[in-house]
């Protein structure tokens, strides 16, 4: 157990010195009088963890298959060389044109790819490899078609020829310059936010975040890297041909992936070293390469979710210990002050939607006020669901209006309705993986409060001021639901009762205009449900506006300042607790209960209430 | 009218590959990635048969359908039963698409080897136009399995429990169908069909192991135009991207053939990302 204090000093420090130290040991190679066989295998390795990396944004990170790195790739390399061809020799110039050339083909290829779900960009990208030999051969005369591009000149930096040694320090310059920005983005909101998108789109739509921009963005933010590669390819061969593009080196580039962990920022080094040292080094193995790529894909697939650096990261939690056990204490201390949560009047009218020939809704009106808690009732299948997926955006109202103060919400989609106010939790708690309580509960303010990912990449003042921002917010808002001193936990290990006060606090966070709570009590034993009902009064009492949605009528009477009561689709009654309390239809067609039984009614209704509160947690 | 024969009978090929696309698709939600591969493992076994070892055609086409049906049945196993998450599956199967390449490269080389086909090789005149046996069958086959596929999902019990399958999951198990089970003899009934059409899709391409990838794109962009789940949908599709293939090759050039087929599906996507036969279904929360 001697390594276990070394682990520990280790993990103290800041974590990124490992990876910088290993990126200047790289840029210092030349000074190692390497075998050139090793040091050409060492720049092509650099080169393929650029085009892993790219592909790890998109994959890995906004969960979207792409196998177009090698067209990005090719835009790169024959961009560079082109120009290289034409007399522009200078190396920073050809790897600015070159990740420009490459972000267009990302952003032009990901429009349409990205419109239809998963597959579409899979495959689009795919078609895009295919093409490549095509365009480069209708453009022959400029790119020498299946010939290739001949006549790269020898690269010079602001007028200096580049010996080789040179040229192998500038790749590595290049590699550890971009990993440094990929590790700035994945640390940064954007990259919680990316987290956000993989977990569930619903989910990052209803926090405002516009799902096809993101996702885009990861993708086409991804072509960069590839097209860095691609001009640094051009120059180290000064020949290029459409056969270094190939469909074999999509995949080599998507195992490599998969091989060091998609999700992951330095995986893509591990995974391009191993498969560039290790596999393609025989020529035995070229024979064999579709296959193992191909097992290995599926192998990657199946077992290794996290790739190597998952294995690795799950190996070094336990080396360095597991993180004490954040004390479950109930009386974590609470703010006696809390701070006001501006809310504003909901107004829901003769909203209607009808699905096919379901009418699910017929003209619903509401009003929730701040300082208020409004609860929606009803049997299920009387149109709850409906009318809050409605107010959220993910529906298309057939007629009627919903506002938040004077801002009309039907005719605008759902991240657009997040960002106008009104924030949502979950039946079933939607909570990103692999994040913390903080960055989890941080994410509610990505939408709101921007800061560009060119910002977060160079930690410039605005970046640095959201982020301090995002962080005291985050404790103000913990403080409030009263799960601070969990804020350094995995999220998504938390207990049901507190990952739903951590939903709250993520909807809290961005400032609501309305807060709509969908079963929020539902699955939770009575501590949790006083503890959540103690934080939803909290709220109110702030000048929130508060919507329930909820099947626990005793939580609904003990709470709710005005209760709306749907059935089939259309309002049953509304009013007071009291006056539900007393309304003979909410009592015969919700609880089931005949208002002419001699029983008392208040023994009658617990049972009742009991029965609905088992149903409910299924 | 030689060139709308040749292009009718291309897109059949690929309308062919979106039914067996569709036919997992409708059973299981998943895209098998490596269904075009099967059909060119189909054909490279028809080659085996025929040529190698002489077999007669009908003997051929059950031994086809059955080998591939058995190598589908152990790609369901290895790389999609076992992966939990959905996203993985994209992989997988991808996976299995590239060793499939890897596989048919190793034991029938990279030469495009030539399937004969038993209805002979000779061009007829029909409307007007010159057209082979072999893209007569493979039109029938694609229009055959359409209309047959609607009967039979229409009439029969397994049909009807394969639609309520794709409707709604959990519904149908709470109904007493064995989804799990349901879906994997869908899986290897699309295996089957693959191999049975490796024939005929090999005697108008060649055999080659190139084949899966080329067949694999075009599959899918015939499956974008029509809708994912569509079986009418794939013979639009068929007929849109064969024939766009072939004109862009005969009136532009060879290398704007691909080209062609891309930019419309680019269009597709643009202007109706859930193909002309589906309609948009709301998001569900």
């Amino acid at each position: 157990m001697a390594g276990l204090p070394l682990a520990r000093r280790i993990a103290a420090g800041p974590l990124w010195l490992v990876p910088l130290a290993a990126g200047i040991l790289l840029i210092l190679v030349p000074y190692f009088n390497l075998e050139y066989s090793i040091v050409r295998q060492l720049q092509l390795a650099m080169i393929l963890s650029l085009l892993v990396s790219g592909l790890n944004l998109s994959l890995g990170f906004a969960g979207e298959l792409a196998l177009g790195q090698v067209a990005m790739y090719a835009a790169g390399a024959y961009t560079a060389g082109m120009l290289s061809q034409r007399g522009h020799t200078d190396i920073v110039l050809q790897l600015v044109a070159a990740g420009v050339a490459a972000l267009l083909v990302g952003i032009l290829t990901g429009i349409p790819g990205l419109r239809l779900g998963s597959w579409s960009l899979a495959m689009t990208s795919f078609f895009l490899v295919l093409l490549l030999p095509d365009v480069l051969a209708i453009f022959r005369e400029d790119t020498g078609g299946r010939n290739g591009l001949t006549g790269i000149l020898s690269p010079t930096l602001f007028g200096r020829m580049l010996t080789p040694e040179d040229y192998f320090m500038v790749i590595a310059i290049v590699t550890v310059a971009w990993f440094a920005v990929m590790r700035n983005i994945a640390v940064s909101r954007h990259g919680t936010a990316l987290r956000v998108l993989k977990q569930s789109p619903v989910l990052a739509a209803s926090m405002g975040i516009n799902v096809f921009r993101m996702k885009l963005m990861a993708y086409a933010l991804g072509a960069v890297p590839a097209g860095l590669a691609g001009a640094l390819f051009a120059s180290l061969d000064l020949y290029i041909s459409p056969e270094a593009f190939s469909f074999t080196v999509a995949t080599t580039i998507l195992a490599a992936s998969v091989l060091g962990g998609s999700a992951s920022v330095y995986g893509a080094v591990f995974g391009a070293f191993i498969l560039q040292f290790g596999l393609n080094q025989s020529t035995e193995f070229q024979r064999y390469s579709l296959v193992v790529t191909g097992a290995f894909l599926i192998i990657g697939g199946v077992l290794l979710t996290g790739g190597l650096s998952g294995l690795a990261r799950s190996l070094w939690k336990r080396a360095v210990g597991e993180e004490p056990a954040a004390a479950a204490d109930k009386d974590a201390a609470r703010p006696d002050e809390v701070p006001a949560v501006p809310g504003k009047v909901l107004k829901v009218e003769g909203v209607a939607k009808s699905f096919g020939g379901n009418q699910a809704l017929k003209g619903v009106d509401l009003v929730a006020s701040p300082g208020k808690v409004t609860a929606l009732i009803g049997p299920n299948g009387s149109g709850k669901t409906t009318l809050l997926n409605m107010i959220c955006g993910f529906y298309r109202t057939d007629a009627g209006v919903i506002a938040l103060d004077d801002r009309q919400l039907q005719r605008m989609g759902p991240d657009r309705v997040a960002r106008t106010g009104v924030a949502r939790t979950f039946q079933t708690p939607n909570i990103p993986e692999g994040i913390t309580v903080r960055e989890a509960v941080m994410a509610g303010r990505y939408a709101g409060h921007r800061a560009t990912v060119l910002e977060a990449v160079l930690r410039l003042p605005r970046y640095r001021k959201v982020r301090r921002a995002d962080l005291a917010e985050a404790d103000r808002v913990l403080d409030l639901v009263g799960i601070r001193h969990l804020e350094d936990a995995e999220a998504t290990a938390l207990p049901l009762g507190q990952r739903r006060l951590l939903e709250v606090a993520r909807c809290l966070i961005s400032n609501p205009g309305v807060l709509l709570l969908d079963e929020t009590a539902s699955g939770l034993d009575e501590d949790e449900v006083e503890r959540l009902a103690e934080v939803i009064r909290r709220v109110r009492d702030a000048g929130g506006t508060v919507v329930l949605v909820e099947h626990n009528f005793q939580l609904v009477l003990s709470l709710a300042d005005e209760i709306v009561a749907l059935a089939h689709g259309e309002l049953m009654a509304k009013g007071t607790p009291e006056e539900i309390q007393n309304n003979e239809r909410v009592m015969s067609e919700y609880l089931g209960i005949d208002p002419d039984a001699p029983a008392a009614p208040h023994v009658v209704l617990a049972d009742v209430i009991d029965g609905a509160q088992e149903g409910v947690e299924r | 009218m030689t060139l709308i024969w040749g292009g009718l009978s291309l897109g059949a090929i690929y309308a062919i590959v979106a039914i067996g696309y569709n036919i997992v698709f409708i059973s299981s939600k998943t895209f098998n990635f490596a269904h075009a591969q099967l059909t060119m493992v189909g054909a490279f076994v028809a080659y085996t048969g025929l040529v190698k070892w002489h077999l007669p055609t009908v003997l051929v086409l059950v031994i086809a359908a059955a080998a591939v049906a058995l190598v589908a049945a152990i790609e369901e196993r290895i790389a999609i039963r076992p992966v939990g998450d959905m996203h993985n599956i994209l992989v997988t199967t991808l996976g299995a698409s590239i060793l499939l390449d890897g596989i048919a490269q190793l034991t029938w080389g990279s030469q495009p080897l030539s399937v004969p086909f038993f209805a002979g090789d000779k061009a007829i005149s029909l409307f007007g136009g010159r057209v082979y046996p072999v893209e007569i069958f493979l039109i029938a086959i694609a229009v055959l399995l359409v209309v047959g596929l609607g009967f039979y999902s229409r009439r029969s019990l397994t049909g009807l429990a394969l639609l309520g399958m794709a409707e709604d999951r959990e519904a149908a198990l709470l109904r007493g169908v064995n989804v799990r089970r349901l879906a994997f003899m869908a899986f290897v009934a699309a295996g089957a069909l693959a191999g049975f059409v490796g024939l005929f899709v090999g005697s108008k391409t060649f055999a080659v192991s190139t084949l899966g990838a080329a067949l694999a794109l075009k599959g899918f962009v015939v499956l974008a135009i029509g809708g994912f789940g569509s079986m009418p949908g794939t013979l639009v599709g068929g007929t849109l991207v064969g024939l766009a293939e072939a004109f862009a090759s005969r009136y532009l050039g060879g290398e704007y053939a691909n080209l062609a087929v891309f930019l419309i599906l680019v269009t597709i996507l643009m202007l109706r990302p859930a193909g002309l036969f589906v309609r948009t279904k709301e998001r569900v929360v």
